[in-house]
């Protein structure tokens, strides 16, 4: 069982992916679908609006949109966006009215084009152009709904962090916040947009998402101080602040260094109810509860705590979740009870986890059942299963090569988020190979040099994660082996113990039987997800009663 | 001796093997489950044939109530069944080209009785292994009164509405949809206690069955 302070690494490790766990009410834009009515018409009409042109004619300043002579004039126009390296043919000059041109083409569902044509007026455009950070929100959106979302952010972030327009800002900010819903550049957009915002001129629907994020940044840095100045200023009733909460009681729990007090498991259980945080965090909540109990040998509360836990319909549940609540059993005494949530443990769903506790657990149960060779056997698994990367380990190999090691250090924690953003990453390159005809060369190789420095900063910071987090499974995997050698030494000793004369059985346990309301299902090997949480097992006791001569 | 001694060493490997497999893996393991859904009083109401007849195919409609003592014992306390009568092409035959009178076929008007209701089976099954439906097979027997129209003569082409006794025995299945509504198939025979023209009748019924003060 882990400890409190590994519970609360374990809540750390959690946390910013609660941080970014899909709020219920918003959702990321559908690939391929027109932005939301309420929020996308509007936009193109004030860009038009606020820059008058007569149609046909030729923009009315020169100086920023009129066609210029030739290419020498480019680098003469002051910030002109993308500098130009040497030997890059300079971006052709483009009539202004291609803004509004992809514009339709945009409502009218076609991005590429659109994408296309935005792209070349933001070349061809210096950003004091007021259709410029448009025209970048545009190509952003555009970008997203093809499923190039890194593509959209890095345009998102660009708007962000120049805001040349105040209007645009609003809109951008909100698009960014559902991008944090999936993997996505934390550097990029958590610390350096929402992490770095001046909040001042921040409109309400983002300010709280600002606030909390930028209190998150202060936790992590461990500057608690700074991080409630943020976390006083969110809506009391928001989404932000509940979550808030829950940062700041599990960096409490970190600083707490194993004291736990009741008033922490109180906090934590008042938010397990909050209704505006998401289950899934409601859910860390009740464990939290659950293996605080723990710590203070509250067993039966922490089972109470284990079974608030909830699951949608059919949900397999998480692992850690069963293997916490059978260590909880077996302190408690119920040894068979336990062996049920182990026998759940060896369900297809978890197979691929990584839980060498489980097999130390199943031994121990079978010891105290006095049923050695089970016992042993159930230890011995341990060390057949994981031998592959037992081996790697003694020979010193590279274990982020080990296939076991990796994929449990890629399970959980900020190397599974780095893992998955490099993963999306690489679909989204793929994606962009299927654009290339629609998006013209210019803007395709624009991308493809984008996705490929974020490709490599991202696997650059994942190999870095994971270089740490195998190493956390390599260490859990050898203390396990170790728990092994003794449980095998201590069998090995019980099974040659000598029978005392008149020696009889224990008397067996009384099983309860079923209730009316009952219905049993014999186990035979299949798993049904609804079944999880019910296997009930019945196993003689092969131990001897004391007092015999 | 000798073959008991065969027999004795044919056995012993097989035993071993018995021990062997409890000794790796001692016990038993069963998914306990509270009953999704269990079925206190039920109004049902349903739709069917009468399929048997080779001169009417009856177009069934009944309703009935069923009290549910437990998860396995149900007393049907009523049901009642009419039948909408369709003449089959055999008998317009025999009427327009032979000069039989309509009233020379013996045919089913209604039906009333009561049952015991046995449900020994409750399971669940898989739906494209997406979803879990819940299901229970049951079987009925109990005793019917059946009002039928037979030929008094065939010859002369005279009919009467008699009443007959009948013993209803059945099965059928039920699919749960939620707490309070379920659906119904039934197979059932009347077998009409008489010795005279009709021995049996089968009916085929689907119904929707509601059930008030169940749990889910």
């Amino acid at each position: 069982m882990q400890s409190a302070t590994a519970a609360a690494v374990t809540l750390l490790l959690a946390l910013p992916g609660l941080a970014q766990a899909p709020a219920p009410q918003s959702t990321p834009p559908a690939p391929g679908s027109k932005p939301p009515a309420a929020a996308a018409p509007a936009p193109p009409a004030q860009p038009t609006a606020q820059a008058p042109r007569p149609a046909g004619a030729p923009a009315p300043v020169p100086a920023q949109a009129a066609p210029a002579p030739g290419p020498a004039a480019a680098p003469a126009q002051a910030g002109a966006p993308p500098q130009q390296p040497a030997g890059q043919e300079p971006p052709p000059k483009v009539d202004p009215k291609i803004f509004d041109e992809a514009l339709k083409d945009y409502f009218d569902n076609k991005q590429e084009q659109a994408a296309r044509k935005l792209y070349a007026f933001i070349e061809s455009t210096p950003p004091t152009d007021e259709n410029y950070a448009w025209a970048q929100y545009f190509l952003a959106r555009c970008l997203i709904d093809l499923n190039l979302r890194h593509g959209g952010a890095v345009y998102l972030a660009k708007v962000a962090h120049e805001r040349s327009n105040p209007q645009v800002l609003p809109k951008t900010l909100e698009a960014l916040k559902v991008l944090t819903l999936v993997p996505h550049d934390e550097a990029l957009i958590d610390e350096q947009i929402f992490g770095s915002l001046d909040l001042g001129f921040l409109p309400d629907s983002v300010s709280d998402y600002a606030n909390y994020q930028q209190g998150l940044v202060d936790l992590r840095v461990g500057n608690e101080r700074w991080a409630r100045t943020h976390f006083v200023k969110l809506d009391e009733g928001g989404v932000e602040a509940s979550r808030a909460k829950f940062a700041l009681l599990v960096t409490r729990l970190r600083n707490a260094k194993g004291v736990v007090d009741d008033q922490m498991i109180d906090d934590f259980l008042e938010l397990s109810k909050d209704e505006k945080l998401t289950m899934e965090a409601r859910n860390e909540a009740r464990l939290a509860v659950a293996r605080l109990r723990y710590e203070k040998k509250d067993y039966e509360g922490a089972l109470k705590a284990y079974d608030m836990v909830q699951l949608p319909s059919l949900d397999p549940g998480r692992a850690t979740l069963y293997l916490e609540e059978a260590w909880t059993r077996y302190n408690l005494g119920q040894l068979r009870a336990t062996i049920g949530l182990l026998t759940t443990l060896d369900a297809p769903s978890f197979r691929d986890e990584f839980l060498p506790d489980k097999y130390i657990l199943r031994a121990l149960v079978y010891r105290d059942l006095c049923q050695y060779l089970p016992a042993k056997r159930a230890a011995k698994e341990l060390t057949r299963r994981f031998s592959d990367s037992l081996e790697s380990i003694r020979e010193r190999d590279d274990l982020t090569q080990d296939f076991r090691l990796r994929r449990a250090a890629n399970s959980h924690g900020s190397t599974k988020r780095a893992s998955r953003y490099l993963e999306s990453l690489n679909l989204e390159s793929e994606n962009l190979g299927r654009h290339a005809g629609g998006f013209g060369d210019r803007l395709y190789k624009h991308l493809t040099k984008i996705y490929d420095l974020a490709r490599a900063e991202a696997e650059r910071v994942y190999q870095q994660r994971l270089r740490d987090a195998v190493r956390e499974e390599a260490d859990k995997l050898l203390r396990a082996d170790e728990q092994v050698r003794l449980m095998e030494y201590e069998v090995g000793l019980k099974l040659y113990e000598r029978v005392k004369r008149g020696a009889k059985l224990v008397q067996p346990e009384k099983q309860a039987s079923l209730t009316s309301a009952q219905i049993a299902f014999k186990f035979t090997g299949e798993y049904w997800n609804d079944e999880l949480r019910s296997y009930r097992v019945s196993i003689p006791s092969r131990c001897l009663e004391e007092g015999a001569q | 001796m000798k073959r008991t001694l065969l027999l004795l060493v044919c056995l012993a490997p097989v035993l071993a093997y018995a021990q062997g497999d409890e000794l790796e893996s001692p016990g038993t393991v069963l998914a306990v489950q509270d009953r999704t859904y269990r079925m206190v009083s039920e109004l049902w109401i349903g739709v069917g044939i009468a399929p048997l007849d080779a001169f009417y195919k009856g177009l069934t409609g009944q309703v009935g109530y069923v009290y549910h003592f437990s998860d396995y014992f149900a007393w049907q306390v009523g049901r009642g069944l009419l039948s909408y009568n369709i003449k089959t092409g055999l008998r317009n035959q025999l009427e327009t080209q032979f000069g039989v009178s309509p009233t020379a076929f013996p045919q089913l008007n209604w039906i009333v009785g009561s049952d015991v209701m046995w449900t020994p089976i409750y399971g669940k099954t898989s739906w494209l292994n997406g979803s879990v439906g819940h299901f229970e097979v049951f079987g009925t027997l109990g005793g019917s009164v059946i009002n039928e129209r037979i030929a008094a003569d065939v010859a002369s082409g005279t009919g009467q509405t008699v009443f007959r006794p009948a013993v209803h025995l059945g099965l059928g299945a039920r699919i749960f949809t939620s707490k309070g509504v379920s659906f119904r198939l039934d197979f059932s025979n009347e077998f009409v206690i008489y010795k005279g023209l009709e021995a049996n009748i089968l009916l085929v019924q689907l119904a929707l069955a509601l059930n008030f003060g169940g749990t889910e």
